[in-house]
């Protein structure tokens, strides 16, 4: 968001409180969507399942477009619409609700540096996993990102899209790596938060934080979404403090909502930790 | 480890030790870890082994451009200026490197590249007097749509442009990076104590040319000012390990090799053969219309017709 809409979208959200209907809207859970926005649509649930804040979860086919950012997942609330982690948690803050207030100086610039190292390592080599290697997309990515389009639109959308990661990953510089390079970051992204985490039950001990939420959305779906291989999966199982923190957080905010299905399985992902 | 391995960057510039970030990261994180590298200073990227800059050569690995690969190269030859650092303060130096390359490093791209101002009268400048010929007509040019292609790819922003919205947005996320870094770095000499660390050099190579170029339309560089303890810490860092630039400004560059000294010289010498070859060309080209053409105007004025034909080799037959 530019800081203009982004000064007036926040005085107009001091204004009201938040409403019951508040919605968030993502692709379609059972045959769409994919790791990278699972991931990020289930950091911003937990995000505001630990704000306390209700929020209702509604999965459209066409989520990606009716994003303003175009990315997933966005909030409804009101009669604003905001998209991504970071502008959300500032859309709560000016509604009253933040969860890093406790925080000194100190510890937000930590709490920053290991959000972006979250979305610079993982969600890159997330998307770098779904997009690059070539089995996963031909197999995985492309049939489900296309999946609620009828043919010929399907295959230009997938294709569409991959070209535009991949894009990205040369810009970034990432198509020069191999999969096993980008298991190895992964590999040590797990281990600087592992490191980070230490034996706390959160990052910033007692209290939990929007970097708490991000992390769990993203080691939580790596670990419960089938892919060609299992190795993403193990890389993060082999940091046993932070298995038990997806334990943790899973069974503190979810576990007595998965009677509703929120939380429910499908068949691309297994719907609790092994 | 028989012989040093080679490092190819952009020359020093406009006050610092190299121009370009990636090389700025790169020398420190040598200086820093005290690796003998043989460096060379060169200002055209097609001479690097991968063509690009900063570039390693090894002589058993070939060679690497990516910064972070760089440096994994060194560590394996044991150079390695984390050694002492613990194992939570290797998981801070992941993810303040993450903060950098997402936060300040498009701005830093923006201010150096994409705004028209500061690429008119410093970068495109300074690229175009420093590059050989023919490369600095269109070379900085191609570098910088690359950049603003990095740019937009890294934001998620494909209809970014050169403006007020954009610059605002930029610099809003550096300064809060900023401030975070200023923060987190206190009044201490280095980020992990008293001896730099990789995290130094990264916070080096991209914080230094914000500080030490002089951008004549850069918001962020006034900001910058009120951040007393990260000018500091780069001046530090540039008296203690980078000193023969330092004093100099925009100096000659220290360690360049027999090539360097050639790639000053190049654009006079080969401009000084093109034109020569010119000249020459074109005095023998008329002094070729002089004994030729005009003498078959003349003929033709005198004798009408048919005989016009035969003139020139007539006219070359008596000269001869």
């Amino acid at each position: 968001m530019s800081l203009a809409a982004e000064a007036f979208v926040s005085q107009i959200a001091a204004a009201e409180p938040w409403p019951e209907n508040a919605t968030l809207y993502q692709p379609l859970k059972e045959d769409q969507i994919l790791l990278s926005d699972s991931a990020s649509s289930l950091a911003v649930q937990t995000f505001l399942r630990m704000c306390g804040l209700p929020v209702l979860v509604s999965c459209r086919a066409n989520a990606e477009y009716m994003s303003p950012s175009g990315k997933v997942p966005f909030i409804h609330v009101g009669n604003q619409v905001v998209s991504e982690l970071g502008p959300i948690v500032q859309f709560t803050k000016a509604k009253g609700h933040a969860l890093s207030d406790g925080l000194d100086d100190v510890q937000r610039a930590e709490m920053k540096a290991y959000m972006e190292l979250v979305n610079n390592m993982l969600l890159t080599a997330e998307l770098y996993i779904q997009w690059c290697d070539d089995y996963t997309a031909t197999e995985i990515s492309r049939p489900r990102y296309s999946n609620p389009y009828s043919w010929p639109l399907n295959h230009v959308l997938a294709y569409q899209k991959q070209w535009e990661i991949r894009r990205k990953m040369n810009a970034i510089g990432w198509s020069g790596k191999n999969l096993e390079q980008v298991y190895e970051d992964v590999s040590q992204c797990c281990q600087a938060l592992s490191q980070r985490l230490g034996t706390q039950p959160y990052f910033f001990n007692k209290q939990p934080t929007e970097l708490d939420a991000l992390v769990f959305g993203h080691l939580f779906t790596i670990l419960t979404t089938q892919l060609t291989s299992d190795e993403l999966a193990e890389k993060v199982k082999s940091y046993s403090n932070l298995l038990s923190f997806c334990h943790r957080i899973e069974q503190t905010y979810f576990k007595e909502h998965e009677r509703e299905g929120q939380f429910g399985s499908s068949r691309h992902s297994k719907s609790s930790l092994p | 480890m028989a012989a040093p391995s080679e490092l190819f960057c952009w020359k020093a510039g406009l006050g610092l030790p190299s121009v370009n970030t990636d090389c700025l990261i790169v020398l420190a994180y040598a200086r820093f870890s005290g690796a003998p590298l043989k460096i060379h200073k060169i200002s055209n990227p097609w001479r690097s082994p991968t063509g690009s800059l900063p570039a390693l050569r090894t002589k058993e690995e070939g060679s690497c451009s990516q910064p972070s690969q760089i440096i994994i190269q060194l560590r394996k030859q044991k150079y390695n200026a984390d050694y002492d650092l613990s194992a939570k303060e290797g998981a801070d130096t992941l993810a303040f490197t993450s903060l950098l390359e997402e936060r300040l490093l498009p701005a830093l791209i923006y201010a150096l590249w994409v705004d028209p101002k500061n690429y008119a009268e410093v970068t495109r400048r300074w690229y175009g007097e420093n590059m050989c010929f023919p490369l600095n007509f269109f070379l900085p040019g191609r570098m910088q749509n690359r950049q603003l292609e990095r740019l937009r790819l890294i934001r998620g922003n494909d209809a970014l442009e050169a403006g007020e919205e954009a610059e605002k947005e930029l610099y809003h996320d550096a300064l809060e990076c900023l401030n975070l870094l200023s923060q987190r770095l206190g009044s201490n000499k280095f980020f992990f104590g008293d001896s730099p660390s990789s995290l130094d050099a990264y916070v080096f190579g991209h914080l230094a040319p914000l500080i030490k170029i002089q951008l004549p339309n850069c918001r962020l560089q006034q900001n910058l000012k009120n951040l007393d303890n990260l000018s500091t810490y780069c001046s530090n860092i540039l008296s203690l390990y980078f000193p023969s630039e330092s004093k100099e400004g925009v100096g000659r560059p220290v360690s360049s090799t027999q090539q360097g000294g050639d790639f000053d010289n190049e654009p006079y010498k080969r401009r000084k053969q093109l034109l020569s070859v010119l000249v020459a060309v074109a005095a023998m080209l008329s002094y070729a219309l002089l004994t030729g053409i005009v003498a078959i105007e003349h003929m033709q004025e005198e004798h009408v017709g048919p005989a016009s034909l035969r003139g020139p080799s007539h006219e070359d037959e008596e000269e001869e």
